[in-house]
Formats: C-alpha cells, sequence, structure tokens
C-alpha cells in the first residue's frame, strides 16, 4: 500500500455498475499518477461518464473500490469529493448566471467577516487564482456575460480555489476556438506545475497527443486498455476504442454541387451585435461549412435562415423566389431543418421517448384523415430513424434521456431528416461524439448531399471542415470576412479570414 | 452457487422494493383502506362505489382542464373561480318558472344546453385571456391566473350580487337542468349516475387528444422543452393560448355540472377547487417542471382524493385532521414520485 | 408603444371605475344620498356589513337601507371579511362627519378599537347581528347591540322537531320511540354551530322525547359537502336514519339534493329535513314538501331595529323612541327567531318581499 500511495494519486479497481436491462461498467480500473495529465477516451456509451458519477457518488457502483492518496475513499456527493480534493469541470456547465464571477466561485464557503460577507477578501482570492492561471476577467463580471470559454476558465478557477488534487475535465474544448485551447493548455500545464492530476475526457486526437501523458481506453463498459501517450499511435486509439479498424475518419466525397437553390442576399439581423451585410449562395447538392471564432455569429446566421432571428435588411431567396420566415414554423414548410448546437437546451425533449423525440418535427405527416395521429407511421419512422442512424438503444420507447449523447445527437438529426429538407442547417453537429458516431454523420450528409440537398454546417473543428465540406464561408466578428473552396484551402488561410473584422 | 442465489434473492427484494416505492401512493392508499374497512365494513358497497364515482365526475373534468396547462408547464390558479362563474351563470339561467326567486323572473325555460354552452364560452374566454397573458405576455402562469382568479371573483360577484335579491344562493333549478347531473341510468340493477358518463367521455376524448393528436404531441414539447419546441416549428404561443383556453371549456361544462350536482350556487361555488384539482394532478404523477404526465395519472389522482374524503367522512374522522392526511398525502406522493426522475439521472 | 399602452390602460381604469359606481350594490363605499343638495340638512348614518356577500348581510343590508329611504344619507361599505379594512372605513366616515355608526363587526372581539375610535369623536354605534363582549359594550354609554340570543335559533329548531316528531307518528320508522337522527354541523368552534348543535339536541331530550345519535360531521356551512356526507350516511344506515338535522339552510339543501337522488321524497317515501335561516331556496323546499322546517333569522326585523336605533342616536334621540323594541340589560335589542313550516311559510316569504 505504502509504495502505490507513492505513484497513484487515485486508483479505481474492479468498479461495476449495473442499470436495468444495462452492465454499464464491468470491472474497470483507472490509476491516475500524481502530477499527470490522464486521457479518458472511449465511444459514447463506453461508461466514461459512469466511470465518473461513480467517483463523484453521483452513482453508487456496485463492485469495486476507490482509493485518493492510497486511503480508501467513497464519496456519496461532489460536494464530498471537492472537499476531498476531487472536482469537476463539466460538458454542460452550472452556474448561476446572474450573479457574478467571484460569487460563482466561492458559492457556499463565502469568506466572512462577522456576521457579512468580506466582499473584499473574495475579490482579491480570486484575483490572485485568475493570476496565476494567466485568466485575464474581471471577477465582478455576471457569470451569465461571459461565453462559454470564458466560463470554462472559471469553472477551473473553482477548481484550483478548492485546492483540489485532481480535476475532471468533460469535453473542455468542445466549444473552444483553437487560440482558446492553447490558453487552456497552458492552464493545464500550470496545474501539473502545481502537482495537480487532471482527467482529460475528450474525443479529440490531436490534443490528447499535445497534452496528455498516459491514456486509458474503454469501450462496452470494461477497460481496454492503458498506455502512455508515446507508446502509441492515433490510429491504435482509435481502432482500440471502435474495437474495429477504422482507417478514415472521412468518408469519401461523393456529391456533386449543381444549381443554386438559395441565396442570401445582404442580410442583416434586426437587433445588434449580430450579423452583418452576409451575402452567399448555396447549391444543390453542396455541403457548405461555415468557419469562425466564437463570438463571430455563426450561430445567428443559421437562426436568420431558420426564421428564429429577426432579418432587418436584406433578401433571402429559395429556388429563385423571395422569402421571408417569420417563424421557424415558415421556414420548415418551405423545407428547412436546423440541428441546433445546445443539444439539451434546445433540442431534446428530456422526459419523452426516443419515438416522440424522433417524429415531433414532422407531426403533421401523421395526421390520417380522421385527425389522429397514425401509430403505424410513426413506429416506421422511429424504426428508420434508429436503424438509419445507427442509435444504440434498449427499444423506441427508452426515454431519450437515458441514451448518451452521441445517441441523442442521432436521433435529433434523424428528427429533422424525417422531414426531408432542401436545406438542412447544422450546428456543430458532431459537438460531443465519438469518432464511430462521427463517421456515419459525415456519411448521412455527404449521402444527403448525394440526392441533391443542400447541407450548411457550423463547426468550430478544422479537421472536419476541410474534411467533408465543398466549400467555407468564413465569419469574423458578424461579418462575411470569405468563401473558401475547401479543395484549395489552408487552416492557415480560415484562421487569418476569422482574425479579419476582430 | 449459494452466493449467487443470494445476489438472486436480494436482487427480487430490492426490484419488490422499488415497485413499492414507485407505486407508493396505490400502497397508502390500499392500506387507507383496509383501516376503513376494518372500522366499518358496510364501506364495501355498491352504493359507496357509485357516489365516490358520482362525486369524483366534475372534479375530474377540471382536473382534466388543469392537467393540461400543468402539462404544458403552466398553473391555473383561476379555475375554482371560473367554476364559480360558471356555475352562478348557469344556474341563474336555469332556475325553474314556477320558482318564485327567480334572478330573471320573466326569463322563458331555455334549453337546457343553452345557458352550457353559453357559460363554457365565457369561461373559455376568460382563460383565452390568461392564454394570451402567459404566452404573449410572458406574465408567469402563477402570477397571471392569480390575478384572473381575483378578476373572475369580482365579475361573479358583480353578476351574483344584484337586484332582485341580491347575494342569495341561486337555487330552485330547472328539474331538466338538474337531471342532466342527478340523473342516472339503471342496468340490471347496477346504478349508474349521468355524471360519470360525462366525465368518462371528457377523459376519453382528452386522452385520444393528447395521445393520438398533433395537438398531444405539441402539447408534450412545449411542456417539456418550450426552446426545442420552438425550434421543431411548434409555434408555441399558439399552443398555450389553445391550452388554456381548452381549460377554460371545460372549467364551463364542469361548472355548470357542478351547479345542476348541487342544486345551488353561490359566488362563493368552486372556492379553492384549483388547490383540489391541481394537488390531484400532481399526486397522479404530473409534474410542474412540464411534459410529464397522463390522462390515467389525473383520474388516479382524483379517484385516490375521492375515496379519502369519502372514506374518511364515512368513518367520522374529524375534518381538521383530513386536511392533515390530504396535505400528507401531497406531499409523499410527490417527493416519493420525485425519486423517480432523480434516480436515472 | 409602451406610453400607448399605459394610456389603455388608464383609461380602461377610469371607465370601469366609472361603470362600477355606478351600480351600487357592486361598489365598496358608496352614498346613497349623492347629490350634495340634500346632504347637508340630512344626518349621515354609516354602516358597514362585515361582507357584502353573505346571504344573510345582504337582506339586512337591504332592509336598512329600505328603512333608511330619505330620512338619511347612508354610508354603506364592504367591509370584505377584514377587520383592518373596516376600522379603516370607520375613521373614513368619522372623518367625513357621520353621525351614528351602524357597525357588522368582523370580529366580534374587535369591537374595543371601534368604541375607541367612536368615543374619541364622540359619536353613537350601533353594533349588529355580530355581538361583541357586554364589557365591551358597556365600556361606552353610546353604544347599543341589534341581534338575536345566539342559543335561541337552537332552542326554537329544537322546539319544532319535538312539536312536529310527536305530531307524525309514522316518522318513527322502527317504532322503537327513538329518534335516530343525524346532524349536519356548521364550522366547528363558530359560535353559532356550537350553540345551535348544542341548543338543538337538548331541547328535544328536554322535551322528553329519547334520542340516538347516528352521525354528526361538520358541513363547514357548505351545501356540497352536506350532500356529499349525506350520501356516505346513506349508503352507511340507509333507512334506519329518521330526521335530518343542519345547522344552516344550506347544508339541509345539499342533504336535500342527496336523499332526492337516493329515492327520498317520491313514492311515499319521507325524510324530515330540518335547517336554520330560511333562505328562499328552503322556502321552496317546504312548499315542495322535501324539507320539513327551518328557522328565519330574521333580517328584515334585524334591519328595521338598527337603523330605528341608529337614526334615533343620529338625531340626539332616545335610542328606543317611538320604537317597539325593548333593551336588555346588556344594552341589546333580542329581535327573536321564528320557525317558519308549511304552516306560516307565508310568513317566511314576507321576509324576501
Amino acid at each position: 500500500m505504502a509504495d502505490q500511495t507513492s505513484t497513484y494519486l487515485l486508483e479505481m479497481q474492479n468498479i461495476s455498475k449495473s442499470f436495468p436491462g444495462v452492465k454499464a461498467l464491468d470491472s474497470v480500473e483507472l490509476k491516475i499518477r500524481k502530477g499527470s495529465v490522464h486521457a479518458l477516451m472511449g465511444e459514447n456509451g463506453a461508461g466514461k461518464s459512469t466511470l465518473m458519477k461513480c467517483l463523484f457518488g453521483i452513482y453508487h457502483k456496485d463492485e469495486g473500490d476507490i482509493f485518493l492518496e492510497g486511503e480508501q475513499v467513497n464519496f456519496t456527493s461532489s460536494r464530498e469529493a471537492l472537499d476531498n480534493g476531487v472536482s469537476m469541470v463539466h460538458q454542460e456547465l452550472n452556474q448561476v448566471r446572474s450573479t457574478r464571477i467571484m460569487d460563482n466561485i466561492w458559492l457556499g464557503r463565502f469568506p466572512k467577516k462577522g456576521l457579512f460577507i468580506d466582499e473584499e477578501k473574495m475579490y482579491q482570492d480570486t484575483l490572485k487564482i485568475f493570476e496565476e492561471l494567466d485568466i485575464k476577467l474581471d471577477p465582478r463580471t455576471k457569470a451569465g456575460e461571459l461565453p462559454v470559454s470564458e466560463s470554462q476558465m472559471v469553472e477551473i478557477a473553482k477548481a484550483v480555489s478548492y485546492n483540489s488534487k485532481l480535476i475532471v475535465m468533460d469535453e473542455p474544448t468542445s466549444s473552444l476556438t483553437e487560440k482558446e485551447v492553447s490558453h487552456l493548455f497552458k492552464i493545464i500545464n500550470a496545474l501539473k506545475d502545481r502537482g495537480v492530476s487532471v482527467i482529460y475526457i475528450s474525443h479529440k486526437m490531436e490534443e490528447i497527443g499535445k497534452i496528455c501523458d498516459e491514456v486509458t481506453i474503454m469501450r462496452d463498459g470494461k477497460w481496454i486498455a492503458t498506455r502512455r501517450i508515446d507508446d502509441i499511435t492515433t490510429d491504435e486509439i482509435i481502432n482500440l476504442m471502435v474495437g474495429r479498424d477504422l482507417t478514415h475518419r472521412f468518408p469519401p466525397k461523393s456529391n456533386h454541387p449543381s444549381e443554386v437553390i438559395l441565396s442570401v442576399d445582404n442580410i442583416t439581423a434586426q437587433y445588434q451585435p449580430s450579423i452583418k451585410s452576409v451575402s452567399f449562395d448555396l447549391r444543390k447538392g453542396e455541403i457548405l461549412g461555415v468557419a469562425g471564432l466564437v463570438g463571430s455569429k455563426r450561430t445567428d446566421l443559421l437562426e436568420a435562415l431558420f426564421g428564429d432571428r429577426q432579418i432587418g435588411e436584406g433578401t433571402i431567396s429559395l429556388f429563385g423566389k423571395a422569402v421571408k420566415f417569420k417563424s421557424p414554423h415558415d421556414a420548415i414548410k418551405n423545407g428547412f431543418a436546423l440541428v441546433t448546437e445546445e443539444r439539451r437546451a434546445t433540442g431534446i425533449f428530456p422526459n419523452q421517448d426516443i419515438s416522440f423525440n424522433a417524429v415531433i418535427a414532422n407531426i403533421d405527416a401523421y395526421i390520417s384523415k380522421t385527425g389522429l395521429l397514425d401509430e403505424s407511421n410513426i413506429g416506421r419512422d422511429t424504426d428508420w430513424v434508429i436503424d438509419s442512424m445507427s442509435v444504440k438503444t434498449p427499444s423506441k420507447k427508452t426515454r431519450i434521456m437515458s441514451l448518451s449523447g452521441g445517441n441523442q445527437q442521432k436521433v435529433i438529426i434523424g428528427r429533422w431528416l424525417l422531414t426531408e429538407p432542401d436545406v438542412l442547417l447544422m450546428d456543430e453537429p458532431t459537438r460531443g461524439i465519438d469518432v464511430g458516431a462521427k463517421y456515419d454523420i459525415y456519411q448521412l450528409m455527404i449521402n444527403l448531399a448525394d440526392k441533391g440537398k443542400a447541407v450548411v454546417m457550423v463547426s468550430s473543428e478544422m479537421p472536419e471542415l476541410l474534411g467533408i465540406t465543398d466549400r467555407i464561408l468564413v465569419m469574423s466578428n458578424g461579418r462575411l470576412a470569405g468563401i473558401v473552396e475547401t479543395a484549395t484551402t489552408t487552416q492557415e488561410e480560415i484562421l487569418r479570414l476569422s482574425a479579419k473584422y476582430l | 452457487m449459494s452466493e449467487k442465489t443470494d445476489h438472486k434473492s436480494i436482487d427480487y427484494l430490492k426490484k419488490f422494493l422499488d415497485y413499492v416505492m414507485n407505486n407508493v401512493i396505490f400502497f397508502v392508499l390500499f392500506l387507507l383502506m383496509i383501516v376503513i374497512v376494518v372500522i366499518d365494513p358496510r364501506f364495501i358497497s355498491l352504493t359507496n362505489i357509485r357516489n365516490i364515482f358520482a362525486q369524483a365526475s366534475t372534479r375530474t373534468i377540471f382536473a382534466l382542464g388543469v392537467g393540461t396547462i400543468i402539462v404544458a408547464k403552466g398553473t391555473d390558479l383561476s379555475l375554482g373561480r371560473q367554476v364559480g362563474l360558471a356555475a352562478v351563470i348557469s344556474a341563474s339561467l336555469l332556475q325553474a318558472p314556477a320558482y318564485a326567486y327567480r334572478m330573471y323572473p320573466d326569463l322563458p325555460a331555455l334549453p337546457v344546453i343553452v345557458p352550457i354552452l353559453l357559460v363554457m364560452l365565457i369561461t373559455g374566454l376568460f382563460s383565452f385571456i390568461n392564454g394570451v397573458v402567459v404566452a404573449k405576455f410572458k406574465v408567469d402562469p402563477f402570477i397571471a391566473t392569480l390575478g384572473m382568479m381575483v378578476i373572475v371573483y369580482g365579475v361573479n360577484s358583480i353578476y351574483y350580487d344584484r337586484p332582485p335579491y341580491g347575494a342569495q344562493p341561486i337555487g330552485g333549478l330547472d328539474p331538466r337542468f338538474a337531471n342532466i347531473a342527478q340523473g342516472y341510468f339503471e342496468i340490471q340493477g347496477i346504478i349508474i349516475p349521468y355524471l360519470v358518463i360525462y366525465a368518462v367521455v371528457a377523459v376519453a376524448l382528452m386522452w385520444v387528444l393528447w395521445n393520438k393528436t398533433k395537438f398531444g404531441k405539441n402539447l408534450f414539447a412545449v411542456g417539456g422543452n418550450p426552446e426545442a419546441a420552438a425550434v421543431s416549428g411548434v409555434d408555441v404561443a399558439k399552443m398555450l393560448i389553445m391550452v388554456y383556453t381548452l381549460a377554460g371549456l371545460l372549467y364551463g361544462l364542469g361548472g355548470s355540472l357542478e351547479a345542476a350536482r348541487i342544486g345551488s350556487a353561490t359566488n362563493n361555488t368552486g372556492n379553492m377547487y384549483e388547490l383540489d384539482a391541481i394537488s390531484a394532478c400532481i399526486v397522479g404523477g404530473l409534474s410542474f417542471s412540464g411534459g410529464i404526465g397522463s390522462i390515467a395519472g389525473i383520474v388516479t389522482g382524483v379517484l385516490i382524493f375521492q375515496l379519502i374524503a369519502y372514506g374518511l367522512n364515512f368513518i367520522g374522522v374529524n375534518p381538521y385532521l383530513q386536511y392533515v392526511i390530504k396535505g400528507l398525502i401531497i406531499i409523499t406522493a410527490v417527493a416519493i414520485d420525485n425519486r423517480k426522475y432523480i434516480k436515472r439521472k | 408603444m409602451r406610453k400607448f399602452l399605459s394610456m389603455l390602460l388608464v383609461i380602461v381604469m377610469v371607465l370601469s371605475m366609472a361603470a362600477c359606481s355606478s351600480t351600487p350594490a357592486a361598489s365598496g363605499s358608496s352614498s346613497s344620498g349623492g347629490a350634495s343638495d340634500a346632504a347637508a340638512e340630512k344626518p349621515m348614518i354609516g354602516v358597514t356589513i362585515y361582507k357584502y356577500d353573505d346571504n344573510f348581510m345582504s337582506f339586512v343590508r337591504r332592509a336598512i337601507e329600505t328603512e333608511a329611504g330619505d330620512k338619511v344619507e347612508l354610508s354603506m361599505n364592504d367591509s370584505q371579511n377584514s377587520q383592518a379594512t373596516q376600522n379603516d372605513q370607520v375613521d373614513t366616515m368619522i372623518s367625513k362627519g357621520a353621525k351614528a355608526l351602524a357597525i357588522n363587526l368582523v370580529d366580534p372581539q374587535a369591537a374595543d378599537a371601534i368604541i375607541t375610535k367612536a368615543k374619541a369623536a364622540d359619536i353613537p354605534v350601533v353594533f349588529f347581528n355580530k355581538e361583541p363582549d357586554a364589557t365591551v359594550l358597556a365600556s361606552y354609554d353610546k353604544a347599543w347591540y341589534v341581534g338575536t340570543t345566539s342559543s335561541e335559533s337552537g332552542v326554537i329548531q329544537g322546539e319544532l322537531i319535538s312539536q312536529m316528531w310527536q305530531d307524525n307518528a309514522d316518522w318513527d320508522r322502527n317504532g322503537d320511540g327513538v329518534m335516530n337522527y343525524v346532524l349536519l354541523k356548521g364550522e366547528p368552534g363558530h359560535p353559532d354551530a356550537e350553540a345551535r348543535t348544542k341548543y338543538a339536541v337538548d331541547t328535544v331530550v328536554a322535551a322528553g322525547i329519547q334520542v340516538n345519535e347516528l352521525e354528526l360531521q361538520t358541513g363547514m356551512w357548505d351545501s356540497v359537502k352536506g350532500k356529499e356526507l349525506m350520501d356516505a350516511w346513506i349508503a352507511k344506515h340507509g333507512d334506519d336514519i329518521e330526521v335530518v338535522i343542519a345547522n344552516n339552510d344550506g347544508m339541509a339543501l345539499g342533504a336535500i339534493q342527496s336523499l332526492t337522488a337516493n329515492g327520498y321524497f317520491d313514492s311515499g317515501k319521507y325524510m324530515p329535513v330540518f335547517g336554520v335561516d330560511a333562505i328562499p331556496d328552503a322556502l321552496e323546499q317546504i312548499k315542495g314538501n322535501k324539507m320539513a322546517g327551518t328557522v328565519l333569522n330574521d333580517a328584515k326585523n334585524q334591519g328595521k331595529a338598527t337603523f330605528e336605533l341608529a337614526y334615533n342616536v343620529a338625531m340626539g334621540k332616545d335610542p328606543l323612541d317611538g320604537t317597539s323594541w325593548t333593551l336588555d340589560d346588556t344594552k341589546a335589542v333580542r329581535v327573536p327567531y321564528v320557525a317558519v313550516t308549511m304552516d306560516n311559510i307565508a310568513f317566511g316569504e314576507e321576509a324576501y318581499k
């Protein structure tokens, strides 16, 4: 026991956890060295989140032991874990948006002066942590005013403020730009220097190679391997994760853009700051990428196209006819579909089953002559979504909340495919999704384009933009910085355009 | 080997306990029934069952209305007062021509359906306003309907407290009107009150509406995640307005039946009915967070409350203690029901 | 846009206020004098009613208004079941120069505060319908009370029941000489409910009739509850019930609904039901032979007495001047209750003319 304490900060041994009908974890082990960054990888549904929930006591593990610095621990709440130096930076950030950053950091343990809160000390302490981590924010800013990337920094600062020995980061870069990612890595290195260990959950191979020391790979609730990062290649990791050979990350492109179906002429949103004077054409059978930094209003552009954001000036023509969508309902009727970025907030109906989530946008199609819904058609289409999107689920009556993030996303994409849209708008469609599922989604996009549909995809992942689009529209600070041909452009050119109007 | 069987029996025990916890309200109910029957075995009788169902009928209709609103992530405190308004207006228009103290002494005997439809139109309109205020002006449903509750009471009192007889209970109802609520069929010695038929029809129609129509799917979408519903092409505001209006129509119908059932109406008829209806919905598994619930749940909730109220009256439990029991049941039911959702998070 | 909305709001409010003040019954406070010319000579009497939509009080209110005619300027107030509101209204009336106050307390314990105000302004007060404590009433020489003896309604109901029980031998359905009754009580703790329950039964027993209480449960004055309790009791006791006694007509009417639904009052099946209050619907049921009797709380005479006393003291005369009332030793006028049955139904109906 004594020499284990010298090597490992955290040891999880033989962890098992079952849910009704599923064995979510099967004798999993995870060993984290002191002061190391440890990647935890696996496809969605491989059990990463479940394992972490067992660590933090959100789930009660069925079997197995957890040792922290050689001492057996059994946390019953994330608060207890936090008090013992184990903290988590969540994928979906939980902050009190209406209060200041520093209130969020010290929530539940405000420094007191007598009966009152010691505002000055709280401010200074926050500032000190920010300086250490090279975070340039005013602790008095409202948490709700921060973009996702900065909220995440605050979460990390909060973890540091608890003197955490171990910080779990769940998909920390999924919504960060390249520049922000490098800042995050600087912070992670600073943490390492302080002797803090990091569990780094991510699907991004490039990052894992750059920042991690070791990697543990899980598949189907089982531990597969733990290696030093220098002893393993990206391909090997992918092979271990999916359990089969996956030589290509992107499917071969077979679509051919033809005539223009959508013409956007100089549109400006009614309420600023938002998009200004954006013009572009979209062709039949085309996959158009939208690149840009966080805050470049890429999502606003999709919302404006989808009738969910009021357009002040400019016109949109569909098949040569000017259209004006007053609501998403209008847009849908005209053959538009939007897969939103915030899956939890604007995508899923958490308490409903897969069937409901799959058919809700296409509900008009199931109204029979009697005015009632045709259950058999609904069932057939749900089956189609599950099969064609390879959704992993016990049944179509399963509540969507109990699926993994990637499978939820597949159901949502399926929802929109059912409406047979002419123009499919996708906002970060592969965010937080594992490699295998990403491939499926790319394939779907190409198949759609093959059938003459047009796809617009907003993405922060340069490889996928370069991998499957035909052209890339680059946004900068709400304005159109340029449109480039994917075949001839480079990552550098896109980055240069992204910064054009900053 | 023996270890394995141990595991298995523990598993069964766990499963059984889970089952008990998930359905604890029924077990509590079952226990209460046993207690009541032990104290007075006469409780088991067809008459009692008929009484319970008949008394639950109008309450079911109200709960169906407010339950639909709750699924759409709303609430409606104006229910009771709207029921009161419906009862007073329908009673005032349907007093027997021979009755000496009529609000409208010269009013001819109207076809019963006319005042009922009129009343449904009126409560539908008030509820439509609720819907507009909630959906378009984004006023919190609690506040919007709280305001409406007071307004409707005021309107009702103005209507009620007028010459020639002032604030008098409106009685002496036209027998045709009284009969729609107090009448019954008799099939092979079993008496089925008309009221129960209305409730069954209302339940059936609402079940179809919730489960088999676009309205139903959109209802759960709007309640479960309004933003996702909006991007899925649901007109959220229109849905909310429709949901409130539908509830208003049900209050109007139920309120008229309530007047006919009681045989008279005052401006205090229906007072606090919203709390009974909302509690029944909540005990039946609807959630204030929206998008969760079933018609079966609502009916169960109403029946549970009626069964308890009737049973406790039957054995003569102190009415104050009845309040305590009712309150405990509400809290217990919801606490245990939440457990279902917390567990799987 | 916002300006327009607030304008709209103001307009709507002004209009609705105007609309309200044109219908006296609907407004919180109104004057029946109105025009300023006559107001100078006529004394003003301030009247508060604890709650306008109380059935019984609405008749007392009308009786006061009828009695008053053009003789005085009445300032009528709805205290909306809130003693705080009533106290404010009393302040307002005093400052408006009322010559006398007629107060229907919300909370009988609050008489003290009213007397303090009246004393300070040297204005006489006539309390009515809700009786202040005798010592409080005695503390101010210009304070009187008009009401009833609360036990009396129970006694009269009891006498009525005994009388009719002895006259109708067939009411004793099983012929055992014992009256098997169920009793619908008002709100527990309410003085009227307690007194009526106690004295009704005590009076029957005092008349030498043996009784057996099958059920006693509160219906909270409410006809819905009255009906639902009766449903359960019929299911439980069936024909064993021989008499239904209710603390008020509302519950009695609820019981009658239940009885009718269970086949009573049809083809010779009868159940004697007794109430208190003699509201119009109850009178109608008596005429239809579905209710045995009720007790009239004489709203007309209570209103009449209240006004006459208040008018006399406002004019500086002796309170009983020119009236037929008498004061008891607590400075109270006791208006008698009257039993109403088929035999004197016309008298009951007179109360609503």
